[in-house]
């Protein structure tokens, strides 16, 4: 009984300590809440500057086809629902993302063959002679997906918003206050926004996409957790309609949007819905795609293309395979040498490296002479792309000179050694699918006595070790960046020997600041385009970072009713049927649909095809 | 020095009686053996070369350069292609490959085709290779051979620590016992795979700091059958009459209660095997085990269910390997525990 009563006394004191807890915790909210930050902002009409040289590009030709249909559901798939709907803050940036953005429309666009700017939001920009001001005439017609009217408010809401604490998000904070000074109103639709300093290529940078500000309102503390599963209103060609969590997400295209009529609009978003099922395995997902319950599976890598797109329903001619070269921007796949560590302070030990990495072999042995080599850092950017570049071949004759060049011999067991010291190097990677290429390369390099220990972790982790430059060598892709090679980032002595940044070769060399700092400073492209290939040959020379791939172009497998123009994408496509927001321009024809699986039951077969389109291919 | 009571031999002869448990140890022992000395049957270094005169053995020790048998390389000989040269030269030089010559590492590649390579006798893949062109048979046997020291250790390791705390929690009883009690309990409720899955996600799993996890998680079970094993023991006649000789407490739990619930323990050991061998493929089948390269048959499940139909001998080699193995094993477990079964020895009347 006595030690009943003690219990009971413990419970008390406990619940009594939490309650107080919460009390307290409550209080401290709505004192926040109160004080909230203030974020001065000019919502008052100004008077709009004379002689300005408005600018519009709707004479440039159209990309998709006339002869698309309207109408059907798109099925494909995700591989992890959403952990939230917002595209800020904490746990929003996942591979479902895009499709939540691609319907956020900006002021203007980025036609996808030209990269020249074209009418979004903003029928008409133009630049002012300060060389860091533009100005927008927004589109009348521009609603929101809840009907309210895009006004100039919505713009200078933005940067409240992006600026704002509550939305935790320190990148998006960073980035709209270092980068973008001020939005200015002349009307309710004529704006200008403002970047602190002169910055080339305006055009890339300020056409910012609005926030609805009706929607948001006064941010407080409560923001990242009141507007996890809240559809936010958007202004592009679908809506999130439906979904079920862990389940799937079903995009409706809006019954009247306000920009089907716009030149480069047209002929696109042809499907009327389109459903993103969750299904975690890639393996998985490919029986979904064989039974027609989702409409295409993208086959890019060569085990998928080469050993699953044979036999039962392509031969029956039911799916279909396309080949598309695309001429974009490439990801940096390669090694990523750490020169933090003793070992790579020796430039021979690092031309070493690069001629022990066989890709010649790799690629006709291992991935199917499905890739091509990637020579330079900045590939894919046009005449920013330094084409002068080779990368360094496989050969152990080199290898011998640099490492005998550097003091070292070859040990016992073959590999190169120098005062007790292994040429072992700890590649560390995020993922599985490198396996087969490590394996074969780890191979190849110890015939060159270069020892490969493989360290496979799992994404997070090594993407952890990573930005803590824990990392020896990192094997991976940087991808993503903008129409213009950005290499301070990446090299720039700012970034190095410190956390969280993306110079993981931690390169520290003053010509390339100079360099660097030239081509950030200068506003004139020719300039721009000089000091770009001369980054990109010191990038070479210091030999840090050892490209391997590039894969010139993007693969699918599709059912016979997708439908696609004779020319199938875009020079930037990154896949031929992805996203309907995004920039795609397929469709299905729905009669066919109804014919093939009604053929399919009849045992009725078809011619099979596989489109290979080599419009965009690159000439190197 | 060791002298087998009665009993014992008793139990030796009844569990030999039992055939298909006693050939399984029989041959579980010679595959251990042989997994052991698996460089001698498995590996792509030659176990014999004669060149100009000369003996060599590379089979073991340092690297052979090309260099030394008249190629232009300084990396380690091929000896397949050395075995394909003094064949064509006709010279009185010769090399004696091993059974399987490769090893569980080197990727066997051809040009215009690409792995997995389906089994083939003229080219000595038994069972093909995996998706990497690497010789199933060879990472089946040096696969093999780690996951079965891997759940010996493990076992060794578990049973030290469960055992003596088990017997410990027995024998003393009170409040050690009570005490312990509460730890197993809240220990055992740790979902342990998953408590390995998120570990070896932040360290690099390596084959001891993944056996450490296992061993930190897996003591628990043998425990509580110590503990009620030993609870009865303490009271039996023997122990009164060790305390009254004045036997200390180390020498009665080692000496007389361990020897005495040994049947307990014995019939665990296999299952404990097959346990260890499970857990360790089922990590790397996940991609939590040991990292790659290391040969390993949860690695090569993974890559069967990925070629279900293309590639079917990835599949079949590596479950009947697994379905041998684990068969063997309970086989043995089956044996033994049939072999300690008291009801055989004693009669009721």
């Amino acid at each position: 009984m006595k030690v009943k009563i003690h219990l009971l006394f413990i419970l008390l004191f406990f619940s009594s300590v939490l309650l107080f807890c919460s009390k307290s915790e409550n209080e401290a909210i709505e004192e926040n809440t109160d004080t909230g930050e203030e974020l001065a902002l000019d919502y008052s009409t100004h008077e709009l500057p004379q002689d300005i040289n408005w600018i519009t590009n709707n004479n440039y030709k159209t990309f998709a086809s006339t002869e698309a249909r309207k109408g059907g559901q798109f099925n494909y798939y995700i591989n992890s629902f959403p952990l939230t709907f917002r595209t800020v803050g904490p746990d929003s940036n996942t591979s479902t993302r895009s499709y939540f953005l691609n319907n956020h429309m900006s002021l203007i666009d980025i036609h996808p063959n030209t990269e020249e700017p074209v009418p979004a939001l903003a029928t008409h920009w133009a630049f002012d002679k300060d060389g860091k001001t533009m100005y927008f005439k927004l589109n009348k017609k521009a609603v929101w997906s809840d009907g309210k009217q895009v006004t100039a408010d919505d713009y200078i809401y933005t940067l409240e918003f992006m600026r704002s604490k509550h939305i935790n998000a320190p990148w998006y904070n960073n980035y709209y206050t270092k980068e973008i000074d001020k939005v200015i109103k002349y009307d309710d639709y004529t704006i200008s926004i403002s970047a602190p300093k002169k910055v080339p290529d305006l055009w890339l940078r300020l056409p910012i996409s609005p926030i609805p500000k009706h929607f948001y309102g006064r941010l407080d503390k409560d923001f990242v957790k009141k507007y996890n599963w809240k559809i936010e209103p958007n202004t592009g060609a679908y809506i999130l309609r439906d979904y079920s969590k862990g389940k799937y997400l079903i995009f409706e295209r809006k019954k009247d949007w306000w920009a089907k009529d716009l030149r480069y609009y047209e002929n696109r978003y042809n499907v009327d819905r389109f459903k993103l099922i969750v299904i975690r395995d890639d393996n998985v997902a490919f029986e979904y795609f064989k039974k027609g319950n989702l409409d295409c599976f993208p086959a890019s890598q060569p085990e998928i293309w080469h050993q699953k797109g044979n036999g039962g329903i392509f031969d029956q001619g039911y799916a279909r395979k396309i080949q598309f070269y695309n001429d974009t921007r490439r990801p940096t796949y390669g090694f990523w040498l750490n020169m933090d560590r003793e070992l790579f302070k020796d430039i021979n030990v690092r031309y070493a490296f690069a001629h022990a990495v066989n890709f010649e072999k790799l690629n006709s042995n291992v991935l199917r002479d499905d890739y091509e080599r990637l020579h330079t850092f900045d590939t894919g950017y046009g005449k920013y792309t330094n084409r002068k570049i080779k990368a360094r071949k496989y050969s152990i004759k080199k290898v011998e000179k640099y490492m005998q060049k550097a003091g070292w011999n070859r040990g016992k067991d073959g590999i190169w050694e120098k005062n007790g010291q292994r040429y072992s190097v700890e590649i560390t990677y995020g993922s599985p699918i490198h396996n087969p290429k490590m394996v074969f390369l780890k191979e190849e390099a110890k015939k060159a006595g270069i020892e490969y220990k493989l360290d496979l972790l799992d994404p997070s982790t090594w993407y952890k070790k990573l930005v803590e430059n824990k990392h020896m060598i990192s094997f991976m892709g940087l991808s993503g960046g903008g129409l213009r090679p950005s290499p301070w980032q990446a090299f720039h002595s700012a970034n190095a020997h410190k956390p969280q940044t993306n110079n993981a070769t931690n390169t520290d060399d003053a010509e390339m600041d100079k360099l660097i700092e030239a081509y950030d400073n200068s506003v004139n492209a020719n300039e721009r385009i000089k000091l770009s290939h001369k980054i990109q040959q010191r990038i070479h020379d210091i030999c840090a970072w050892v490209p391997l791939y590039q894969m010139p172009y993007t693969r699918s497998f599709y059912w016979k009713w997708m439908k696609v123009p004779n020319i199938p994408g875009t020079k930037n496509s990154s896949e031929v049927f992805g996203d309907p927001g995004g920039v795609s321009i397929f469709w299905i024809d729905e009669d066919e649909k109804k014919e093939t699986l009604k053929a399919m039951k009849e045992g009725k077969v078809f011619e099979p095809v596989t489109i290979i389109d080599k419009t965009y291919k690159a000439k190197n | 020095m060791f002298n087998f009571n009665p009993l014992t031999i008793k139990q030796f002869n009844r569990f030999r009686s039992i055939k298909r448990g006693y050939f399984s140890l029989i041959i579980f022992i010679i595959l251990i053996i042989f997994s052991l000395s698996a460089e001698l049957f498995v590996n792509n270094r030659a176990l014999l070369v004669r060149y100009n005169g000369e003996f060599y053995f590379p089979a073991y020790g340092d690297i052979i350069p090309g260099k030394v048998f008249g190629l232009d390389y300084e990396y380690e000989t091929n000896y397949r292609e050395l075995d394909k040269i003094f064949h064509n030269t006709g010279s009185d030089n010769y090399v004696i490959l091993p059974l399987v010559p490769y090893n569980a590492f080197e990727t066997d590649l051809k040009d215009n085709a690409y792995p997995p390579f389906p089994p083939s006798f003229e080219e000595k893949h038994y069972f093909g290779t995996d998706k990497t062109g690497r010789d199933i048979a060879a990472r089946l046997v040096y696969g093999f051979r780690i996951a079965i020291f891997f759940s010996l250790i493990l076992l060794i390791a578990n049973y030290i620590t469960g055992i003596s705390i088990g017997c410990l929690m027995g024998y003393i009883g009170g409040k050690f016992d009570l005490f312990f009690q509460r730890i197993i309990e809240i220990w055992s409720n740790v979902p342990y795979l998953y408590a390995i899955i998120i570990i070896s996600s932040i360290i690099i799993p390596s084959f001891s700091s993944l056996l450490l996890i296992m061993i930190f998680f897996g003591w628990i079970s043998m425990t509580w059958y110590m503990r009620t094993a030993t609870y009865k023991e303490k009271e039996r006649e023997y122990v009164l009459a060790a305390k009254a000789l004045g036997a200390s407490n180390f020498r009665i739990i080692f000496k007389h209660i361990i020897p005495n619930t040994i049947s307990i323990i014995v019939t665990f050991i296999p299952f404990s095997i097959t346990s260890g061998i499970t857990a360790l493929t089922a990590l790397d089948y996940l991609g939590f085990g040991m990292p790659p390269p290391t040969p390993s048959w949860g690695q090569l499940l993974s890559e069967a269910s990925e070629f279900t139909t293309s590639a079917s001998w990835i599949g079949i080699s590596v479950i009947s390997a697994l379905v041998i193995v684990l068969t063997m094993v309970t086989f043995i477990g089956e044996a033994i525990r049939e072999a300690f079964d008291p009801k055989m020895h004693t009669t009721y009347e």
